[in-house]
């Protein structure tokens, strides 16, 4: 019996260990060699600057974890956040008061992701065809309402203050990914949620046997990635001071998507932690910020960036 | 067994993990023989007949067929071999036509790989003649009714000169006359010199249309003999096993208990659900175990999952402390006190990927919540009485699910159950795949739980089981109830009698 818990625990123990340690151990040893290669690298005012290049990506990837904990995806957001700038600015121009105009903006990517999510959990649909739907009609949608020009915000200092402003010596972009990532840490580990959200993925028909309401956990989770992406929508269109339909066109759902698997979370659901998605939205921050700092021309990074992906995913399931 | 027959298994054997499905089998069907493979759920008659279809390879041995050592876990060679397979679940194109259907995969080619469409219309309609089968070529599969599809999937095989045809529970959606229809086509295979194997759990069936019949039990063929020499009683007892030796000792330790005087704490009455069950009954008392037996596919799962909310029934009534009560879901059914012990742990009980802790917890979540907080200090305590309640090894409650043996993943999914303190306890199969050990426990926990007032309710397959936790015995025999009794006052052989007991239409 002895020898049972021991080997148990032998198993069980070092390839937890593994996973938690090894994107950001990987990432460590890339940024201290590029440190010393680089020194400006490591500079406050460069590492806050990828922190507020990464807040963006990153207030998207913490409510994607839990989607993708639920064994599900949203191909949406880079549509959606493209819309919720859109019409804040828009709304702004047509003489909307600030908090309205934020909270149609908000309310429009919550109403869209529960569409998704209630398609996906009472519709019994694919996540991937549902989103990948949505993110054809939201982008036409923002394309019927903005056409393809840039609509620039005039005289709001308000609502530039949300992505150029700054708090307590910090981007207010980066204040409120903190907040969001706080937020969704507190619900992984303190809440009910967080549990149902991992139960969902590991097993949807058993948490729902329980007397779980799995459909409806499921929509809300869309829900508050299709938040999550209009908040950001509305950091970006104030970092920019522009609104357009066509944001967010070229590959944000892979750069979010990405950041969570290089987290540790599994695509078939189960296993996740929202933590781990902040690292690696870290990590491919520092990564962009690197590249960009040498000069490595876009098209170079972009295979880059695809293949450090590949071998992180690939390195996972080896030890999975 | 001669080496010439149309398939010859030899030796086969197969082994998943730790666990041996089929022990050394040899198999064997003469042309112009129907002959029937029975045996309970995991007997290995499932692994046998995957091998010989080559949907599976064997870990050793060999299959023969018409003498010649054939590719093993190929399905296309064995095609190629004349050997075909008509699986419980259809495996035709519903919107394609019935002559597309019949020629999947075997195209009447002409030059450069076009079809040649007339020779395959002239070839489906002698095929059809000459089995007496009438259908519309150009008609859309899936409009048809199942007896019908069955033909075309028979016609498939034929028209591909099958010499074996191996047929998986092919009668399980059929009515009565489609049966015999059904059965008819099967003899005249068998007049023109087909190789039939026909699994069926419809001992029926069996004595319809099998001229021999090979038993199976714990992955080994326990007996071969023609169907004329069994009578019904003899054939379940020996799919059910040496369970009679045994079962003196089972009865004995059982006391009389006090006839139950209080209203039941569960009535059910009259529950239907058309063409699964009909007219189920039966009363449960606090503080007793009445356990529901059969045969696999007497539908008893069926039932609990109607009470439970997770399927639903026709007509009808179940009462709860004497109010009716028709749950819509689990969590209804919980809310008022009703849990379910599902069949398959794997499936549909455990989070296999959580710790033990999360997943003793799950259906009473809410009680370890305060405000929108999870009270984590509890949930470790509630977790850590449930594991010294069923003694769990490792006592770790961080432990994933996963890691735990068969039986420690089982006291997980009861300790989940009984956390609820519920009352009503429904168990499905609640030993499968447990070590005798983690069984003893298991049987001790219910016991313990019946002597504070539960009601539970154990749907079993097996007999020893049932005399040993019963206070109360229903059997049920093609989604009925034929016999309710109480425990010391039946044996298992008279169980086993009622199990194949003929239900009058």
């Amino acid at each position: 019996m002895n020898v049972h818990t021991l080997s148990g625990r032998q198993r069980a123990l070092p390839r937890a260990n593994w996973r938690t340690v090894a994107v950001p151990l990987a990432a460590v040893m890339a940024i201290a060699l590029f440190a010393w290669h680089q020194p400006a690298f490591l500079g406050a005012e460069n590492l806050i600057g990828i922190l507020r290049q990464v807040a963006i990506v990153g207030i998207m990837a913490t409510a994607m974890t839990f989607v993708i904990m639920t064994g599900g995806i949203d191909l949406s957001i880079g549509p959606v956040l493209a819309l919720s700038g859109l019409v804040a600015v828009l709304s702004l121009d047509a003489g909307v008061g600030l908090p309205l105009a934020l909270a149609i903006a908000l309310g429009l990517g919550l109403a869209i992701g529960l569409l998704n999510g209630s398609l996906i959990a009472f519709g019994q649909l694919p996540p991937i065809i549902v989103t990948l739907a949505m993110l054809s009609i939201v982008r036409g949608s923002a394309l019927l309402l903005g056409g393809p020009d840039l609509h620039a915000v005039r005289g709001q200092l308000a609502f530039s203050f949300i992505g150029t402003g700054s708090l307590v010596g910090l981007p207010f972009s980066v204040c409120l990914f903190a907040a969001v990532v706080a937020l969704f840490v507190f619900a992984q580990r303190r809440t009910p949620l967080g549990l149902l959200v991992a139960a969902i993925g590991d097993n949807e028909r058993a948490t729902w046997l329980s007397g779980h309401r799995t459909r409806l956990v499921t929509t809300l989770i869309y829900g508050l990635s299709g938040l999550s992406a209009a908040l950001a929508g509305l950091v970006l269109s104030s970092q920019v001071h522009t609104g357009s339909a066509t944001y967010g066109e070229f590959g944000t759902e892979l750069d979010v998507i990405a950041a969570v698997v290089l987290g540790g979370t599994q695509l078939v659901g189960g296993r996740g932690s929202v933590v781990r998605t902040v690292v690696g939205v870290l990590c491919l921050g520092a990564l962009n910020n690197a590249m960009n700092i040498l000069d490595v021309p876009i098209d170079l990074q972009l295979i880059a960036k695809g293949l450090i992906i590949a071998v992180a995913l690939g390195l996972g399931q080896l030890r999975s | 067994m001669d080496d010439a027959l149309p398939i010859r298994a030899r030796a086969v054997t197969k082994t998943y993990g730790t666990q041996t499905v089929l022990q050394p089998t040899d198999f064997g069907v003469a042309a112009g023989e129907v002959r029937a493979l029975v045996g309970s759920n995991g007997a290995g008659k499932s692994t046998l007949m995957k091998i010989l279809a080559g949907a599976i390879v064997p870990d050793a041995g060999e299959v023969r067929v018409g003498g010649a050592s054939a590719p093993l876990g190929k399905p296309i060679e064995m095609l190629r071999r004349g050997v075909a397979c008509i699986y419980q679940h259809s495996n035709l194109l519903p919107e394609m036509s019935v002559l597309d259907n019949l020629y999947l995969g075997h195209f009447a080619a002409r030059r450069f790989g076009w079809l040649d469409r007339r020779r395959q219309r002239e070839q489906a309609q002698a095929l059809l003649a000459r089995h007496r089968v009438e259908l519309d070529l150009d008609g859309p599969v899936g409009n048809l009714p199942t007896v019908k599809q069955k033909q075309i999937e028979i016609l498939k095989a034929l028209a591909l000169d099958a010499r074996v045809l191996l047929m998986d529970e092919p009668t399980g959606w059929l009515s009565v006359a489609d049966v015999a229809r059904l059965h008819e086509t099967i003899r005249g295979l068998r007049a023109s010199g087909v190789a039939i194997v026909y699994t069926s759990h419809i001992l029926d069936d069996v004595f319809a249309v099998c001229d021999t019949v090979t038993v199976m039990r714990d992955g080994q063929v326990v007996a071969d003999a023609p169907i004329s020499a069994l009578t019904r009683e003899r054939l379940i007892e020996l799919m059910v096993g040496d369970t009679i030796a045994r079962q003196v000792e089972a009865v004995a330790q059982r006391p009389a208990p006090a006839a139950p005087q209080d209203a039941p704490r569960l009535r059910v009455t009259g529950l239907c659900r058309q063409g699964v069950f009909r007219h189920v009954g039966f009363d449960l008392h606090a503080g007793e175990i009445l356990c529901i037996t059969g045969l696999v596919g007497a539908k008893r799962t069926e039932v609990l999952q109607a009470i439970f909310g997770c399927d639903r029934f026709d007509a009808g009534a179940v009462e709860l402390d004497g109010r009716r009560v028709a749950f819509k879901s689990p969590r209804e059914a919980i809310a008022h006190g009703v849990g379910l012990v599902t069949e398959d742990r794997h499936r549909e009980g455990l989070l296999l990927n959580l710790p033990v802790a999360e997943n003793l917890i799950l259906a009473t979540l809410r009680r370890y919540c305060r405000g929108p907080l999870l009270q984590g200090a509890r949930v470790r305590e509630a977790a850590l009485r449930w594991i010294a309640a069923l003694n769990l090894r490792p006592p770790e409650p961080a432990m994933l699910v996963q890691a735990l043996s068969g039986g420690n993943q089982q006291k997980v999914l009861l300790g989940k159950w009984l956390d609820l303190r519920p009352r009503v306890l429904m168990l499905d199969e609640p030993t499968v795949g447990v070590d005798v050990g983690a069984k003893a426990e298991i049987y001790a926990a219910l016991r313990a739980e019946r002597s504070r007032g539960m009601a539970i309710l154990v749907v079993s397959s097996d007999l020893e089981e049932v005399m040993a936790i019963a206070d109360r015995i229903v059997v049920m025999a093609e989604g009925r109830v034929v016999r309710t009794c109480a425990a010391h006052d039946t044996s298992i052989p008279q169980l086993v009698r009622d199990f194949g007991a003929v239900v009058p239409a």
